[in-house]
This record gives C-alpha cells, sequence and structure tokens, in this order.
C-alpha cells in the first residue's frame, strides 16, 4: 500500500453526510512534481476531497493516500511534507499578517526564510496591518504567502486566488511556476480555467462527488472536438456529410464559402483534405477550452460559435 | 402610485424589512432569555411564596436581611421588604442584577455590531434600508423581548399572591433596567469596533453600577440614584410604589437610543472610535507554539472572568465583619445567607466561595465554548493542516483552559482571604477562605468535563454545557435559600463540596467528582480524535 510513486491517490472515494452523498467513489492521483487541476462546480466535492486527503474528515469508504500513507490515521506526520491553502481564508482577527504568517509557519515543516521575505514584497503585503483590517484579498495573500514559503513538498491549494487582482493573480501564477521548478508538487483546486490552463499538468474534473476525467490537457482535448472556422475558395466537396463532421454550417460570403463546424480528432486529417481540394482561404483551428471541455461536462453541448468564442486566439489567414 | 406585483401586499418599508431579518436571527436566543428568565422569576416566586407563608416568617425574614448591610450591599435596599412581593424582590436581586441589564445588551449587540462586523450588514445596507433603520430594528426587537419578558414576571408574581400594582412597578422596573442596558449597548455599537469591546464596555458600565448602587445603598445616601440598578430598586414596588421613577430609564433609553440612531445615520459604515493600530512584523516566540497561540486566545476571557470574580470576593470580603456583626445581632439573618451551623464568619465566606465557583464555572464553560468558534470560522482547519494533531491541539486549549480556571479560583479567593483578614481583624481567616476556593475545584472541573465532551461528541449541541451550567447557577444561588428537596440540590456538582470551610469537605465526592471531570474529558478527547473537522 505504499506506493510512493503517487503523491496523492484516492480510489472510490466515498463521504457521507447524513442523507448526503458528497463524495461518490471519486477517484484521483497526483504523480509527483506535477501541478495538477482539481476541477468541479461548486458543491461538486472538493473541499471534502481534500478535507480527507488531509485526515480533517474520515473516508465514508474508498481508500485515500497521501505520500504512500495514511491521511486519517498519519495527519501530523504526512503534514511535516506539505503545505495548505483553506477554502475559505481564517486567520486571528486581532493578529498582524506578520504574526499570522509565523503562527502559520510553526505548524509548517519548515519554512525558508529569504522566500518569506521575497514574497512578501513580490505580493505587496503590509505584515503589520491587523488581519482585520485587511481586506479580503490581502488575507488571501497572508495563507498564499505562508504556504508558498513552507518548505513543502506538496501544496494543497483549495480556490487559492479568490480575491486577488489580475497582477497578483500573475504573482501567483510565476510562484507556482518557480515552485514546480523546484520539484513541489501542486493540487490545484481552482474555478478560474485561464489559472489552470497555464499552470495544470495534469486534470482531473470531479462532478457530484465522482471523477468523470483525468489526463493531461493534450488527453483531454485530443478525446474533444475542436471547432473549426474555414473560408474556402468553392464549396467543400460533401464536407457536411464526411465523416467525423458535425454542426456544420455554410453561407455564400463575397465570392467565398463560409464553413463552421466541429471535428473529431481522428478524422481532422481527412477534412482538412477536403478543405484544401477547396481551396483554403483562411482557416482557424480552435482547440477546445478548457472551459468548454468544463462545459461540456456539465453544461448543454456547444455549438462551433461559442467554442470559437471562447478562444482568444485571433484568426490567421492561412 | 407605486408599482406593484399582481396579487402581492404592498412592499414593506426598510424598516419592516430589517424588523423582520432582525426578529428571524434573534428568534430562537430572544425566546430562551424570556423562557429562562421567566422560569427564574417564576421559580424565585414559588420557592418564596412556599417557605416565607405566614406574615410571621416573612417579618423574619425582614428582620434578619436588614441588619448589617452586607446582604443590602449585594441585593440591594428592598423598600417594603416586609412583605411577600419584598422577599421575592430582595431573592431575586443579585440575579436581577446582573441577567436583565446581559439582555439588553445582548439582544442588541448581537444584531447591530456583530452584524457589521460580519459584512452582512453592508449587504443589506447596499439595498434599500437606511443607515440608521438596522439599530432601530434592533432596539424595536429587543424592547418587545424585554417586555414580553416583563410580562411574565408580572403575572407570576400576581399568581403567586402578590398584590397587583406592586407586580406591575416590580416587573415595569426591571423592564426598564434591561431598557437602559439596551440602549447603552445600542450606543457603544456605535464607537466600539467589535462585538466584544460592545459586551466589555456595557459590562463595565454595569459594574461600575453595582457598585454605586452598593455603596449608595449601604451608605444610605443619594449615590443610589446615580446607578441604573438604583433606578429600579428606588420605585419601591413593594413600598411607597413610586411610579413616577419609571420616567428615568424611559427617558434615560431613550436619549441613549436616539444618540444611536444619530450616530448610526451620520457614521461611516465599518468605522469606530476604538481601533488598533499597525502591530509587530513578526510573532513573538511564544505565539508560535501551541500553547503560547491558545494562552493569546484564552488570555481576555481569562481577565474579564478574574476582574469578576475579584470584584465580588474583595466587596464582599470586605463586608464580613458587618455581616458577622449582624449575625450577631440576629440569628435569622444567618438562616437567610444559608448558614445554619458552625462559626458565623466561616459560613459567610461559604456563602461568598459558592457564587465565585459560580463564576468560575461560567469561565470554564465559555472557554470550552471557544474552541467551537475556532472551529467554526475555520481556523482549527488550518492548525490541523500543519504537523499540529488534533490531541496536541486540544490538549494546549484545554490545559491553558484549566490554567485560567485555577487562577481565577487562586486570584479570588487570595483577594477573598486578605479581604476577609482585613476586615475581620485577624490573619486566621486568611487560610481557610484561599483554602475553601480550591475544594471547589472538582465540581468547577465537572463543568469543565461536560463542555469538553459535548465539544468532542457534537459541537452543534454545545447549547447543552450552557443548560448544564445554568441549572448548576440556580441551584446554588436559590436553593438554600429556598430549601429545595435534597435530591433536587444534588443535581449540581457544587452541593457535594460540603460548603468550605463551613461545613466538612466531603474528600470522598470530590475524589467522585475529579474522576467523574476526568472521564467527560477523556470521553471529550476521544470523539474529537474520530469526528470530522470542521462542524459547526
Amino acid at each position: 500500500m505504499t506506493d510512493t510513486h503517487f503523491v496523492i491517490r484516492t480510489e472510490g472515494l466515498t463521504k457521507v453526510f447524513g442523507k448526503v452523498r458528497a463524495l461518490d467513489g471519486l477517484d484521483l492521483t497526483v504523480h509527483p512534481g506535477e501541478v495538477h487541476g482539481f476541477l468541479g462546480p461548486n458543491g461538486s466535492g472538493k473541499s471534502t476531497t481534500i478535507r480527507v486527503l488531509l485526515g480533517l474528515m474520515k473516508a465514508t469508504s474508498g481508500h485515500a493516500e497521501l505520500f504512500g500513507g495514511d491521511p486519517w490515521r498519519d495527519a501530523p506526520r504526512l503534514h511535516r511534507r506539505l503545505a495548505y491553502v483553506a477554502g475559505d481564508v481564517a486567520l486571528w482577527p486581532a493578529l498582524t499578517g506578520g504574526e499570522c504568517l509565523d503562527v502559520l509557519a510553526a505548524t509548517h515543516g519548515g519554512v525558508n526564510g529569504q522566500r518569506r521575505a521575497d514574497l512578501i514584497e513580490r505580493f505587496d503585503l503590509d505584515p503589520t496591518k491587523r488581519v482585520r483590517d485587511y481586506s479580503k484579498g490581502n488575507r488571501q495573500k497572508v495563507v498564499l504567502i505562508a504556504a508558498l514559503a513552507a518548505d513543502a513538498e506538496l501544496l494543497v491549494l483549495d480556490e487559492p486566488t479568490s480575491g486577488l487582482d489580475p497582477l497578483m493573480e500573475q504573482a501567483f501564477q510565476q510562484c507556482i511556476r518557480d515552485r514546480r521548478e523546484d520539484g513541489v508538487t501542486v493540487l490545484l483546486s481552482s474555478h478560474i480555467m485561464g489559472e489552470v490552463e497555464a499552470l495544470a499538468d495534469r486534470v482531473s474534473i470531479i462532478r457530484r462527488g465522482r471523477t468523470i476525467t483525468s489526463g493531461t490537457l493534450a488527453d483531454l482535448r485530443s478525446s474533444t472536438r475542436s471547432a473549426v472556422h474555414a473560408v474556402t475558395v468553392r464549396e467543400p466537396d460533401g464536407l457536411a456529410e464526411a465523416e467525423g463532421v458535425a454542426d456544420h454550417q455554410s453561407e455564400r460570403l463575397d465570392g467565398g464559402v463560409d464553413s463552421r463546424f466541429t471535428i473529431d480528432p481522428d478524422h481532422l486529417d481527412s477534412v482538412i483534405g477536403v478543405l484544401h481540394a477547396a481551396g483554403i482561404h483562411t482557416l482557424t483551428l480552435t482547440p477546445p477550452s478548457l472551459d468548454a471541455l468544463f462545459l461540456r461536462n456539465y453544461g448543454p453541448p456547444l455549438g462551433p460559435d461559442e467554442a470559437a468564442a471562447d478562444e482568444s486566439l485571433a484568426e490567421a489567414p492561412s | 402610485m407605486k408599482p406593484r406585483h399582481l396579487g402581492a401586499s404592498p412592499q414593506p418599508s426598510g424598516l419592516g424589512i430589517m424588523l423582520r431579518i432582525v426578529g428571524r436571527i434573534q428568534r430562537r436566543s430572544a425566546l430562551l432569555w424570556v423562557l429562562v428568565l421567566g422560569g427564574t422569576m417564576v421559580g424565585t416566586a414559588a420557592g418564596v411564596a412556599a417557605l416565607y407563608d405566614t406574615s410571621a416568617k416573612i417579618h423574619t425574614y425582614a428582620e434578619a436581611v436588614t441588619s448589617g448591610s452586607a446582604l443590602v450591599a449585594v441585593n440591594g435596599k428592598v423598600e417594603g421588604i416586609d412583605s411577600l412581593g419584598g422577599v421575592i424582590q430582595d431573592e431575586f436581586g443579585f440575579m436581577a442584577a446582573f441577567l436583565l441589564p446581559l439582555l439588553g445588551i445582548a439582544l442588541v449587540a448581537r444584531a447591530t455590531r456583530r452584524e457589521e462586523e460580519s459584512g452582512r450588514l453592508e449587504m443589506l445596507l447596499g439595498g434599500r434600508i437606511s443607515r440608521h433603520e438596522p439599530t432601530l430594528a434592533a432596539l424595536l426587537v429587543a424592547t418587545a423581548t424585554i417586555v414580553a419578558t416583563g410580562v411574565l414576571f408580572a403575572v407570576g408574581l400576581a399568581v403567586f399572591g402578590v398584590p397587583p400594582a406592586g407586580s406591575v412597578l416590580y416587573a415595569l422596573s426591571l423592564v426598564g433596567l434591561a431598557f437602559v442596558f439596551a440602549g447603552l449597548a445600542a450606543v457603544l455599537a456605535q464607537l466600539a469596533q467589535h462585538t466584544r469591546g460592545v459586551y466589555l464596555w456595557s459590562l463595565m458600565v454595569l459594574a461600575a453600577s453595582y457598585v454605586l448602587r452598593g455603596v449608595g445603598d449601604v451608605s444610605g445616601t443619594w449615590v443610589s440614584w446615580l446607578s441604573p440598578l438604583g433606578w429600579a430598586e428606588k420605585a419601591a414596588p413593594f413600598g411607597d410604589l413610586r411610579w413616577w421613577a419609571l420616567a428615568i430609564p424611559l427617558t434615560v433609553g431613550l436619549a441613549l437610543g436616539g444618540a444611536a440612531l444619530w450616530l448610526a445615520a451620520r457614521r461611516d459604515l465599518g468605522s469606530a472610535l476604538i481601533r488598533g493600530g499597525a502591530g509587530p512584523q513578526r510573532a513573538a516566540t511564544p505565539l508560535r507554539s501551541p500553547i503560547g497561540l491558545a494562552a493569546w486566545i484564552h488570555r481576555p476571557a481569562i481577565l474579564g472572568w478574574f476582574a469578576g470574580g475579584a470584584l465580588l470576593t474583595g466587596t464582599m470580603g470586605a463586608l464580613s465583619q458587618q455581616g458577622l456583626d449582624a449575625m450577631a445581632g440576629n440569628p435569622a439573618f444567618a438562616a437567610a445567607m444559608g448558614i445554619t451551623n458552625g462559626r458565623p464568619l466561616d459560613g459567610f465566606v461559604a456563602a461568598i466561595q459558592l457564587y465565585l465557583a459560580v463564576i468560575a464555572a461560567g469561565y470554564v464553560v465559555q472557554a470550552i465554548g471557544t474552541l467551537r468558534a475556532e472551529e467554526a470560522a475555520g481556523r482549527l482547519e488550518t492548525r490541523l493542516s500543519g504537523t499540529l494533531s488534533r490531541d496536541r491541539w486540544l490538549a494546549s486549549h484545554v490545559l491553558v483552559v484549566l490554567g485560567g480556571l485555577i487562577s481565577i479560583v487562586l486570584g479570588s479567593s487570595l483577594v477573598l482571604g486578605l479581604a476577609t483578614a482585613l476586615s475581620a481583624g485577624d490573619m486566621a481567616e486568611f487560610g481557610p477562605a484561599l483554602g475553601s476556593g480550591l475544594d471547589y475545584l472538582p465540581a468547577e472541573l465537572v463543568l469543565a468535563g461536560l463542555a469538553l465532551a459535548v465539544y468532542g461528541l457534537r459541537p452543534r449541541l454545545f447549547a447543552i454545557a450552557w443548560a448544564g451550567y445554568a441549572v448548576m447557577t440556580f441551584i446554588a444561588f436559590l436553593g438554600p435559600g429556598l430549601k429545595f428537596p435534597q435530591w433536587v440540590l444534588d443535581i449540581s456538582p457544587t452541593t457535594h463540596v460540603g460548603n468550605p470551610p463551613a461545613g466538612t469537605i466531603q474528600a470522598g465526592a470530590l475524589t467522585i467528582m475529579a474522576a467523574v471531570a476526568l472521564a467527560l474529558m477523556m470521553i471529550g478527547f476521544a470523539a474529537f480524535r474520530r469526528r470530522g473537522v470542521p462542524q459547526g
């Protein structure tokens, strides 16, 4: 049971609160050195999973493993190797930010003093202010700095950037990249798709306490349809009926033909051939964004326009 | 004409909305207050009526408590004490002096500064609520609750044969007392930045009022008229029936309420006169250890409860010689204090120690309740996500709480010993007065154990610990005076201590209580180890 190949591993994890099944057979695997995006809508069980992994709650059934150990039995020992940012920031209102950093640091395995000072500067935090006088974003900075300054092998971050401004969000992303360079593993539960997309090596998406999909972003993308927008000189021959094409729309546009459709990855090559035969004027291929992946798993299916609108890539003439 | 939804009632005003919100928030606590206060009053009235069922007995009681000034200082100077109502007023006097002001303070503080501090008020003021309306709604709901309590008081008294006019006036005088403190809390809620500050400053005013009333009553001077507690007393519901005296609390309460509304309408949201500045950049070394942080969290409560204990023991200890004189002059006085055998001074000290035990037990329950607050606020989760184990976290807090308990008991008993020895002019009184405080520790530990067990098992049901405390307080304060049956007295752990230094200490009972306390604490630890965190 002590497979240290995984930093975190859960199998068929369930947690029942009274009549509510918060976790319903959740599987999650986090490898050493990766940034793992942990996605799911509100109330899908992300925080409960993290609490089970930290030994704060006991799973009703299933298997949860942290550094190859049992988090419920060995919490304090295993916690030596990690730092945690809780979803709701709770600090002592009468302490200053600097005092809170030290109080939090005292329960970490070790803290890098230089990094602490650098982070305070990077996040532009005034450590002499009382917590009760901080804004929400500044309170968030305190717990982030505490976690990032810790000499931890694993960072467990539950929606860590709520309340941060875009500038601080940038600083946060850079810090996570720096920590990954150092070989730190990160479990990043988040709602901000751009953040996960920018940072995560692998992603797990959960819904109602169950893992829906898990893998690298490339894996997830390759299993999902891309949106295609092409303007061709002639009408592409048999495009609407071609295998793998869906949501096809076409109109004549000053001399050209404007086609929009989605295509599954296996048939991309043959369809590009069809387009090429029709004389490509412009071609935009939009890989599914994480938003699209997310919405596909939770929301109504997306049309090609919507999928394309998610993407910020400018249309490039071919 | 305003647009209306089809079939909907007209839109309520901002005040109407606020009243509903405050009413909804306060519903449960207000009901609890009314029932507990009404029950206590009716219980007192029933007990007194059963015990003093002839005018001869009432006369003896009156003779007893008016000889000497010790009881006058504690319970107040009751005019017309030679009547059933007078006896009830005297018996209820000490509790009324604290519970009714606290009723007003708690109802208002909860609905004003606490809501502002939490940020919920900001949300409401973002809607169509005017700045002064939350305070107004809090005052109105508090007043309604206070009046409801008063109605229960008046009816309860009348049922047990107290003259209706006196019953109504007495109830109204207590209503006025609570009303003044509700107004005071409303003003302080505008000035202090935190709910804790509102309580602290209000209770300091209450303590000052109590001292002023005591000084005025003992010296028989106008000083009593400076105290809200004095105003209630001077209405003399069972003496001269001074209805006009009700105008004082009414005027002062309205003025305070008006001032609070005036301030609320003009000040910035979240602003305060008293606020802290910048602080240290690094945490002091003690703060970094679990015990140090626990000590820092519990320190204000320890100091507050110690101040209360020392005030009580110091005042009463200083009056012990007067109490002694009174007992020498009138044996019935001793009976009224629940002192039936042994040296009178020992009996006097024993009565004070019982009061101190109630204070100490209150501290313990409140302090363990703080753990629940740490958990509900989410700070426990953060604490436990590091290398700190659950056992160490809980053990540090329990150690600090027990250290606080011992400090409060020892410190207050020290004050009592010194005050008594100085008053009696005999240093030999110091030892027994000090030691008897420590004898109560096992009884107080039982309450600590109860609170810890509830916290470990079901923190949501922490009210059970407070209910246990309320039962203990009721029995300790009223049991001996009202001659409850033994099985009722036996419910309270304080009964089993043996009333030191007057009575013999029950060493066996103390051991059993310590064992019960230990067992309860172990249940608390074991349950806390097993349950999920956080649980509100």
